[in-house]
């Protein structure tokens, strides 16, 4: 089992991961371009509507499961994004991906209007379905934590009170997306961490080899790591973004964190179970059974893009708009990262080979004695 | 954007630190281990066997 232990090799491995990241990140501060569909911050967004008289109009998306609340795009108003001008051609764009290429701006605005009196006066989400145009005319009036802009209508619905602007598409911090460049490439590598999980632990299962129950254990300690450090660095754009850490009715952001627990509990099966048999057969099913988790995540915003999920998407489609630049420090990024999880994982599968040594040697010791 | 800076930074060092304190780990931990086996080595070849 010595096929591991790479020495020299295992050096230079990890001075090229270390030159790839450090390129990284030269590209992602001085290389990629601040994006340019910024439009204003957060409190420049709010000081110009504040007390504006507008209307909005669009279209339901759709309902909320919560009691009082619905969705609905906007089209017609100055800070609108995206241009739907009917709910077909909105599900047309969501069908064929066109949304995807908005760089950041995948999402239009989205409103959550809360029921107020004239709701209850007339009944839960009276005869309002998806599809359905709706309108209101008030004043803009600016939440104290400024994540929220609230027009109070005069007629129709009481409260409509839009997303915060980042979430709703508009880019309020565009420096801190630069932060990107290393959250997605460690989901990335958390994700293919996991996937060898699962496919070292069918390979366990099948053959009982000890050496792939090494490398599924090695890839789910990794994966747990990239997955922290996405989980860690995803808040702070969101803070700066949204206006928020983070949102509790986001699939992605949930589904992620409840695969960041999974494999939690994988790591903590391990160092429960003594005996090495059962230790590596009780966690090659619970790698199976817990990547389940994995494509819940990967896939999570993509599937319920606009409704569920804010988070952006980052997998521009062909008409994307992500700049040549952009799109070379992300390849760049992913590169580096998966060279550096290759040389992490050998490392730490040689030392699981070491510690499968020291064993054998504690056991012929414990034995002369 | 002086709070957008902050965040970025925040987050590299985040990123840095997660990855060398990791590799670090990795490091001491093989160190430890080689250390005992040697240990043990010996102690084997010293008892014959």
């Amino acid at each position: 089992m010595s096929g591991w232990k790479l020495g020299r090799h295992w050096n230079l491995l990890l001075a090229v991961s270390s030159a790839l990241v450090l390129v990284t990140v030269l590209l992602a501060l001085f290389y990629a371009p601040v994006p340019s569909c910024s439009v204003k911050t957060a409190n420049e967004l709010a000081s110009s509507m504040e007390g504006s008289r507008i209307t909005i109009s669009g279209f339901v998306v759709g309902l909320d499961v919560s009691d009082d609340v619905w969705l609905g795009v906007l089209y017609d108003y100055n800070l609108t994004v995206a241009d739907f001008s009917d709910y077909a051609r909105y599900l047309e764009a969501v069908r064929t991906g066109q949304l995807d290429g908005q760089w950041w701006t995948v999402s239009p605005v989205i409103v959550r209007v809360t029921a107020g009196g004239w709701f209850q006066a007339n009944g839960p989400y009276l005869s309002v379905g998806a599809g359905s145009n709706v309108s209101a005319t008030g004043v803009v009036v600016i939440m104290p934590d400024l994540t929220s802009v609230v027009l109070r209508c005069e007629s129709g619905y009481d409260v409509v009170e839009l997303s915060s602007p980042g979430a709703a598409g508009i880019m309020t911090a565009p420096i801190a997306q630069k932060i990107f460049y290393f959250h997605m490439p460690s989901a990335w590598v958390s994700y293919v961490g996991f996937f060898l999980t699962l496919l070292f632990g069918v390979m366990y299962l099948r053959t009982r080899d000890r050496k792939y129950d090494r490398i599924a254990s090695s890839s789910a300690e990794l994966g747990v790591l990239f997955a922290t450090i996405a989980i860690a660095t995803g808040p702070i754009w969101a803070k700066e973004e949204w206006g928020v850490y983070w949102r509790w009715d986001d699939t992605k952001l949930v589904t992620t964190f409840v695969m960041w627990l999974v494999y939690i509990g994988y790591l903590m099966l391990r160092a429960a179970v003594v005996d090495h048999s059962a230790r590596a057969r009780v966690s090659a099913v619970y790698g199976i059974l817990g990547f389940v988790t994995m494509p819940m995540s990967l896939l999570s915003s993509r599937i319920a893009p606009l409704i569920q999920s804010s988070h952006p998407q980052v997998i521009a489609s062909s008409s994307g708009s992500l700049s040549p630049e952009a799109g070379l420090t992300v390849i760049v990024a992913v590169v580096a990262f998966t060279f550096l999880f290759i040389t992490m994982l050998i490392k730490r599968v040689e030392i699981e080979e070491s510690e499968d040594e020291l064993e054998e040697l504690k056991r012929i010791v414990g034995g002369e004695e | 954007m002086a709070n957008a800076f902050t965040a970025l930074y925040i987050a590299y060092t985040i990123v840095w630190a997660g990855v060398f304190v990791y590799l670090l780990y990795l490091f001491m931990r093989q160190k430890a281990i080689n250390k005992n086996i040697e240990v043990l080595k010996q102690e084997i070849s010293k008892h014959g066997k």
